[in-house]
């Protein structure tokens, strides 16, 4: 994420549309092309008939948490990048693989476990922390996102 | 807001600034969703001022259509997120320009110290990663250089920064891509991450305060 620069101006309208500049650079430069990308990705894994088998595999693990087990594969993009995360649930929400309901209980572990493997050096790599401490701060990430998905469960 | 470069005395929090926060937890809750009687007030709604395509000739569908596939239905879908993310980021900036972060802060400092054990002056590091995670990252390190904070305290500091990273800017500018979809109220989920944040650093203060106490032994 690019650091907020400072308005110039006061005007609210103004701060309004620099706002939303930065909405339309996002959407178009990050959100557009992962949302593409998740969408061909959920198709390759449709077409070989490997979601099926992610489905099935993964079916008793993400009952735990009230999702079919396709929902995984969020988990999974989410990890290694969020856009890439939010662009797959909503390719299985318009397939009608996930529900609202679905989608609802992973919000919270779309950002909880969201683009560890950049962060690890936009964030980790950066701040200096020893090596020795990131897998701990990875497997709290992890806990975290299933934790929130189970109070998810009983709040959607 | 360029944070790294102002003193602490331009963050000075005034009544404004708490009003914009409140405005800005108003703004995303859906609490002024479809108010019965009282329709105006989604005026003060994120839900309502996104709006809503029109349908084509059969009435059912946006112009994103039915049945679409792949890249071809991915760009679609993903040019129908734009105005969502634009309006959420514009109101975002407004929030932020009248104080909302800065009210944020002054009410996350005092949290710091009881829960996390690390001192509050971490606190514009903390709720500057909130916003962008890589400048949360330099001002973390930025600390530790500067000898304002213990090691120990710099990867508790990084265990609350690490999941959930880039909160608030992740959230409105990626997430509000599925906000329509959401079976609950927009700021329940980005609730829960913030708790999160906090349960995870204080596992991993009890973790270094147990299993590695030997490494912090000099401190």
């Amino acid at each position: 994420m690019s650091s907020p620069t400072t308005p110039t101006t006061n005007n609210p309208f103004d701060i309004f549309v620099i706002g939303a500049r930065k909405g339309f650079n996002m959407a178009i430069n990050n959100l557009m092309p992962n949302v593409l990308m998740a969408y061909v990705i959920a198709e390759i894994l449709n077409v070989t008939g490997a979601m099926k088998a992610i489905g099935t595999l993964f079916a008793p693990a993400m009952a735990i948490f009230g999702l079919p087990g396709e929902a995984v594969t969020v988990l999974i993009s989410t990890w290694l990048s969020c856009s890439a995360g939010v662009g797959m649930a909503l390719s299985l929400f318009t397939k009608g693989v996930l529900t609202g309901t679905h989608v609802s209980i992973l919000m919270p572990a779309l950002f909880l476990m969201a683009s560890q493997i950049q962060y690890m050096g936009r964030l980790l790599g950066v701040a200096d922390v020893p090596k020795k401490y990131w897998p701990l701060l990875m497997v709290i990430s992890i806990l975290n996102s299933c934790l929130a998905m189970l109070i998810m469960r009983f709040v959607v | 807001m360029g944070v790294e470069n102002q003193s602490p005395d331009e963050w000075k929090v005034g009544v404004g600034a708490y009003i914009a926060l409140i405005f800005a937890v108003l703004f995303f809750s859906g609490l002024f969703m479809k108010v019965d009687g009282m329709e105006w007030l989604g005026a003060l709604d994120f839900t309502t001022l996104s709006g809503k395509f029109g349908t084509l000739q059969d009435g059912k569908s946006t112009f994103v259509g039915n049945g679409g596939v792949s890249a071809k239905a991915g760009f679609l879908f993903a040019l129908s997120l734009v105005p969502t993310v634009m309006l959420a980021l514009g109101m975002l900036e407004i929030f932020s320009h009248y104080g909302a972060i800065r009210a944020a802060h002054k009410l996350l400092t005092p949290l710091l110290r009881p829960l996390l054990g690390i001192p509050g002056l971490t606190g514009l590091a903390m709720i500057t990663d909130l916003q962008s995670t890589d400048a949360g990252a330099a001002l973390t390190k930025e600390l530790y250089d500067e000898k304002q904070i213990t090691k120990k305290e710099l990867v508790i500091m990084s265990a609350w920064q690490y999941s959930g990273a880039g909160m608030i800017n992740n959230y409105f500018a990626i997430g509000s891509a599925v906000f329509s979809t959401l079976t609950v109220p927009v700021l329940v989920p980005l609730l829960l991450v913030f708790v999160f944040k906090f349960i995870g650093a204080i596992g991993a203060r009890f973790v270094l305060n147990s299993a590695y106490k030997k490494d912090f032994i000099n401190e």
